[in-house]
């Protein structure tokens, strides 16, 4: 179920009536929650069903340990095994192919089958709910003694794709308050999110992917060398668009239960540098990447600075590891560790100076930051890395040709690199007269936008890039 | 007591009401965008995991019966056997009598081009009938997209003239439809994989002036070619290649020298499967666009026992040119081949399913492709010619939309080009074909001789 189907919003609209019918309940509420939690993830297949209350039961059960255990060795067991234990939940349910299939190239073995493969959105639930044990052992939070509102945080269902990767502890007092109550405000905001990201998703992404990317990237052969560098471009754009529509829908989902979600992007393609792009992009990631895997590896205090860059390198390559089990990402990872370490060497190296603030300076600065992001990107998107070489290869054949960008798709990807660029006050702006509308002109609003869906993008929602991982 | 969220409640009821004002206001009804009865829907628990391994279904799909005898196979029309002559030479071929090699001429667009299909159908020819070689292959690569499985191209220095994008527009092509003009120091490099190949046979253009060639195995001169000729006209050297050989190169030496291709071969009997593939053709492409002179010599050297005409999926975009002009122009290309080699078959072979996105977000098939394919099938039939229906035989309308669907797809982004999953899916189907009117031909012949026998 997308939450860009119409299946998701029928879904959403029972579960937002069925949760403030019951709002006055704590457990009542809860229970709610959890139903839509696990009615999304049967969707996708049954035996979630099975999988997500176990997982979650260790979590919860290792939690309550934390939050009696006081000897530091039993803790660090504890914290251990819940490593280990979404650690070879990911391994075993998204990696195992993958891991299989390169031993079997280098050992020369035949690949041995395995059925167990369930991928939707485990690295984002492992990563949730990894962020609840590493907060108790760490005591960034208190544990829950109540079964319930863990379970309905840890799969909190707008999240359960694609993110943001909450933490559960921040989640937690949300489900857990009395006053439940959302304002017309509040309300009318996660409206105008859900209109927006679906505009993001449909009307732009699903445009970009369907008439120009997803044809380039299929046969980079196929088309001239200026031709495959606009595609990657539109990936850029598609990428964020499709991410960014995704993550307004979630947080638009979540605010119409009265939960409030973190915030993704920062119009990233604005970065001026690969660490600022990091503080734009999948902001929840790379929080996440920053607090409990890079703060945890070794040597961050040692005299030995190499091994901060070291640190940067493997967090990356373990970032691009976890969007899924394919060389292009631990490449993909390996660009932005090495960007990161470079950026950071050069910093130390001119003594931190303050970035000179002339436009052309700042131009150039966002102008050679995206170019790399857009390298990277290549690798990103291809299918494994013959077809990243193919893309390459046909930018450097630098052959100049137009004839497969037609007029729409450059209107599409001019209208997006302006809507992106728009500074984020239009953006609350317009969330403001849309607030303050009356009920009618919202629903108006929104019927009418779906009519300019239904005609305008006419291919179908496809699905959302990030689910994948 | 309820806490319903009124403002955002009134929201979405106002906006449901606004939905439904289409289904109860006749003049809203084009304006419908909302379809009520997929609410149940929400409710379908059905397994949406995707495929480990989507050739294989479809594959099952197209042929469910596990039973090679009761399988469902489109098999290649031919009710007055014209395709005898080459199921004659396989089955000569078939007896491994040394120097039995039995040739087929695969002309197509794009997918042959990047020896899609084509290969595929090689590879399991070759494994029944024995490997004779890879055939016939261009020298360098006129498009990125070129390609040949199991031979690796690099040129330099050449002015290459596709037919259909062609700068000295004489018709001269050679037999793939692509020449290549270099001067002194233009190189192809053409590298092997298969290392069992014992000859190449290098095609050019005699003409006054021409230049000369040199041709080398592994860095070993083969010998020279001298392109000059009193008149213009086909001209073939032939080399013998050390065993083992890895790399061909070919280097033109002073002034100027055409060349069209170059033809890999083995010592050992089996198929040889040439893919002649010119990006973005059409049938005017063979039935114009070489001359047609010229195109005879090719023909006649290479003594093709099967030439396949594959075309129509470009023509496809051209409504007008499919329903007017395709069925003269397949018409003459085939009395073109059959002027060339009266005794050869001839097996036209429709175009793949062409997928379009509908204003309704549905990939169906191009209005066009039925059509054409009808067209192929009458021409064929007019023009005494074998005639296999690919479109069908891969599940006719909306198959690529279905294979798009696929996890991974089986064909790419513009529901044209198959992955080579799909590729491999559509080799397959031509091969059956061809082996099933083979063992039918067997049979026939098995029913004559007892026949004769019983006399």
């Amino acid at each position: 179920m997308l939450l860009s189907s119409s299946a998701y919003f029928i879904f959403l609209i029972a579960i937002f009536f069925l949760y403030w019918v019951v709002a006055r309940s704590r457990a009542l509420a809860l229970a709610a929650i959890l139903f839509g939690n696990y009615f999304f993830y049967a969707k996708w297949d049954i035996f979630y069903l099975f999988l997500i209350p176990a997982a979650s039961t260790v979590d919860f059960a290792i939690g309550l340990g934390l939050g009696r255990e006081k000897k530091r060795w039993a803790r660090r067991a504890l914290v251990g095994t819940s490593v280990a234990w979404n650690v070879g939940l990911l391994a075993a349910l998204k990696y195992m192919p993958f891991f299989l299939e390169n031993w079997s190239a280098w050992t020369g073995q035949p690949k041995p089958e395995w059925h167990w493969s369930f991928p939707l959105g485990i690295s984002f639930y492992c990563f949730q709910a990894l962020t609840y044990t590493l907060d108790l052992y760490r005591n960034d939070a208190k544990a829950t003694s109540s079964y319930l509102a863990y379970l309905s945080a840890v799969s909190f269902f707008p999240t359960t794709l694609a993110g943001p990767i909450t933490r559960v502890a921040a989640l937690l007092p949300q489900l857990e308050r009395k006053d439940r109550e959302l304002s017309g405000e509040e309300g009318g905001r996660a409206v105008f999110l859900i209109g927006l990201g679906l505009m993001k998703k449909l009307l732009i992404a699903d445009y970009l992917g369907a008439n120009l990317v997803n044809r380039v990237f299929d046969f980079p052969n196929l088309y001239t060398g200026m031709e495959v560098l606009i595609a990657v471009y539109a990936y850029a754009l598609q990428l964020y668009y499709d991410f960014s529509g995704y993550t307004d829908i979630a947080i638009g989902s979540a605010l119409l239960l009265g939960i409030k979600l973190p915030g993704n992007f920062k119009m990233p393609y604005a970065a001026e540098s690969v660490p600022d792009f990091w503080r734009r992009w999948h902001i929840t990631l790379s929080n996440w990447l920053r607090d409990y895997l890079y703060f945890s590896l070794p040597g961050l205090r040692s005299k030995w600075k190499i091994l901060t860059y070291m640190n940067l390198v493997i967090t990356m390559v373990i970032g691009g590891l976890w969007h899924g089990p394919n060389w292009t990402f631990v490449v993909w990872g390996l660009l932005h560790g090495v960007g990161l370490g470079a950026t950071r060497a050069w910093q130390v190296w001119r003594g931190n100076p303050r970035p000179n603030q002339a436009w052309w300076a700042k131009g150039s600065r966002i102008f050679f930051t995206a170019q790399f992001v857009c390298f990277a990107w290549v690798f990103f998107r291809a299918s494994s890395m013959e077809n990243a070489w193919a893309v390459l290869a046909r930018i450097g054949s630098m052959s100049v040709s137009f004839a497969n960008i037609s007029a729409p798709i450059a209107m599409v990807m001019g209208i997006a690199l302006v809507a992106h660029y728009t500074p984020a006050g239009w953006y609350k702006g317009l969330s403001g007269i849309f607030v303050r509308s009356p009920f009618y002109v919202q629903a108006a609003a929104m019927a009418l936008l779906l009519l300019a869906i239904h005609y305008v993008a006419a291919t179908g929602a496809a699905p959302f890039i990030y689910t994948k991982f | 007591m309820i806490r319903l969220p009124s403002k955002t409640t009134l929201t979405i009821v106002a906006f449901g009401a606004i939905l439904g004002l289409a289904d109860v206001v006749p003049a809203l009804r084009d304006y419908k965008v909302m379809d009520w009865r997929t609410i149940p829907g929400v409710l379908d628990f059905v397994d949406r995991r995707p495929s480990v391994d989507p050739e294989l279904e479809e594959r099952q799909r197209l042929r469910p019966e596990t039973n090679p005898y009761k399988q469902i196979r489109y098999p290649i029309l031919d009710p007055k056997h014209t395709l005898d002559s080459f199921y004659q030479a396989l089955l000569q071929t078939e007896g491994k009598k040394q120097g039995e090699v039995v040739r087929i001429l695969h002309y197509g667009d794009s997918p042959t081009t990047a020896d899609l299909i084509t290969s595929d159908t090689r590879v399991l020819l070759q494994k029944q009938f024995g490997d004779a070689g890879h055939g016939f292959c261009l020298v360098a690569k006129p498009w990125a997209w070129y390609a040949h499985r199991g031979v690796d191209l690099d040129g330099s220095g050449w002015e290459i003239d596709p037919a259909n994008q062609s700068t000295v527009r004489d018709g001269l092509y050679g037999l793939g439809g692509v020449s290549f003009r270099g001067g002194a120091g233009a190189t192809a490099r053409i590298r092997l994989r298969d290392r069992g190949h014992r000859s190449i046979e290098v095609a050019y253009l005699r003409q006054p002036g021409g230049g000369q060639l040199r041709a080398e195995a592994d860095g070993k001169e083969l010998g020279v070619v001298n392109t000059d000729g009193a008149v213009r006209g086909s001209g073939f050297a032939r080399f013998r290649i050390p065993e083992q050989t890895r790399v061909i190169t070919l280097q033109v030496m002073n002034a100027t020298v055409r060349l069209f291709g170059v033809l890999l071969s083995k010592d050992v009997p089996g198929v040889m499967y040439y893919s002649l593939g010119v990006n973005g053709a059409y049938v005017s492409v063979l039935a114009r666009l070489m001359n047609e002179g010229h195109w005879r010599e090719q023909l006649r050297h290479y003594r093709p026992h099967l030439v396949i005409v594959n075309y129509g999926t470009n023509e496809s975009a051209y409504p007008k040119f499919v329903d007017y002009v395709s069925e003269k122009e397949t018409l003459e290309v085939v009395r073109r081949i059959r002027k060339a080699l009266p005794d050869t078959a001839v097996l036209v072979m429709s175009p793949m399913d062409r997928g379009q996105r509908m204003t309704d977000g549905e990939i169906s098939t191009v209005p066009a492709i039925p059509r054409l394919v009808a067209i192929q099938e009458r021409a064929a039939r007019e023009s005494g010619c074998a005639f296999f229906n690919t479109f069908e035989a891969m599940g006719g309308m909306g198959t690529m939309g279905r294979w798009y669907e696929a996890e991974p797809r089986l064909v790419g982004a513009d529901f044209i080009h198959p992955m080579p999953a799909g590729a491999k899916i559509v080799g397959g189907l031509l091969y059956q074909a061809l082996i099933d009117g083979y063992n039918k031909y067997k049979l026939r012949l098995l029913r004559k001789r007892t026949m004769v026998a019983s006399n």
